[in-house]
């Protein structure tokens, strides 16, 4: 399958849950409509005989200054697929569901996730400081609205 | 250094004592600023500089100068590269376990003053001054291997200027 025709196998496997994003990238990139099934998605999509995306690239946190989103990429080596997807979150509650029994590789990415956006991650197990200094005391410095005594703004030009 | 301190107090009581002080002086220094074996410690993309000069086509080993992957064996720590808030406290220890006398030179702009991460970072230490005391600044993103051989010339220079008596 090439990109459009993976981006159609998924949009008519999954309905209800996807919708593709326009954005030119090689890959395609969807939004996921029903954040609270993150997990069973998931798991369908490794689990699919024709997709088997076994890998996660990656995934992160976004503060786009209305809201959090949360972004994965996976993969699967051995069909050679790729895609991304994301879902908004409110300020107000920034939870998201582990997904490591899908991935184990997620742990790490979860935790970056929580230490840098402050975005809560729902039975993870081991959520502790990974790559800020072990005495930070400052906050979740990927934040829109963060700020430090020592942390400069670029001034607008 | 205990004994070698106590040189100058008892020698320059003796007539001619002077130039036996002067004279080691310029033994030790001459020797010191011809052998700065400098501790590794690239972080960052200006190690690729320093390991340019540190080839052949550069060649630090002409001043003297070896690079040893060990603080006990080094007098010198050319920070090359970015120096991060979690990374300060062990450039502190690697400091403090060099045996004195020990020199610090900051490579490039990162370590001079933050560089280009002065505005909007939250992890990176704005400028190496604040953890360890810095003799030569080399601005530059990344200095050219010229501007890290002044650098270090000018260190020479600062070496061969010391006196016995004032080793800490
Ligand atoms: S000064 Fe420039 S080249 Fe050197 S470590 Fe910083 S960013 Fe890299």
């Amino acid at each position: 399958m090439n990109r459009d025709e993976l981006a159609k196998y998924l949009l008519d496997k999954f309905p209800d849950t996807l919708e593709l994003l326009e954005t030119g990238k090689a890959e395609p990139f969807f939004l996921l409509k029903k954040p609270d099934g993150l997990v069973e998605f998931c798991r369908a999509i490794r689990d699919d005989v024709e997709l088997r995306m076994d890998y996660l690239c990656q995934m992160c946190g976004v503060d786009t200054g209305e809201n959090f989103e949360v972004v994965y990429s996976v993969a699967s080596v051995k069909k050679r697929y790729r895609f991304d997807f994301k879902f908004p979150l409110p300020y107000n509650k920034a939870e998201i569901d582990s997904v490591q029994t899908v991935w184990a590789g997620a742990n790490w990415f979860e935790r970056e996730t929580w230490e840098l956006y402050g975005i809560n991650v729902r039975n993870h197990g081991n959520l502790t400081r990974f790559l800020l200094p072990d005495n930070w005391d400052q906050g979740f410095p990927m934040r829109k609205d963060w700020d430090a005594p020592d942390f400069k703004r670029l001034p607008e030009v | 250094m205990g004994i070698i301190k106590k040189v100058p107090v008892f020698l320059e009581k003796v007539p001619g004592g002077g130039i036996i002080t002067t004279s080691l002086n310029t033994i030790f220094n001459y020797s010191q600023a011809s052998s700065l074996w400098y501790l590794l410690f690239g972080t960052a993309c200006c190690a690729i500089e320093l390991m340019a000069t540190g080839a052949s086509r550069y060649d630090f080993d002409r001043f003297g100068m070896i690079f040893r992957a060990s603080p006990r064996q080094s007098d010198l720590i050319i920070a090359a590269g970015t120096i991060t808030k979690k990374m300060g406290p062990r450039l502190r220890l690697l400091h403090d376990q060099m045996a004195e006398p020990r020199y610090v030179i900051a490579m490039g702009g990162c370590t001079c003053g933050g560089g280009p991460f002065y505005y909007d970072s939250y992890a990176v230490e704005k400028g190496i001054d604040h953890i360890v005391p810095v003799d030569v600044y080399i601005p530059g993103c990344p200095p050219r291997p010229e501007s890290l051989l002044e650098g270090c010339l000018t260190l020479q220079k600062k070496v061969k200027t010391q006196k016995i008596k004032d080793w800490s």
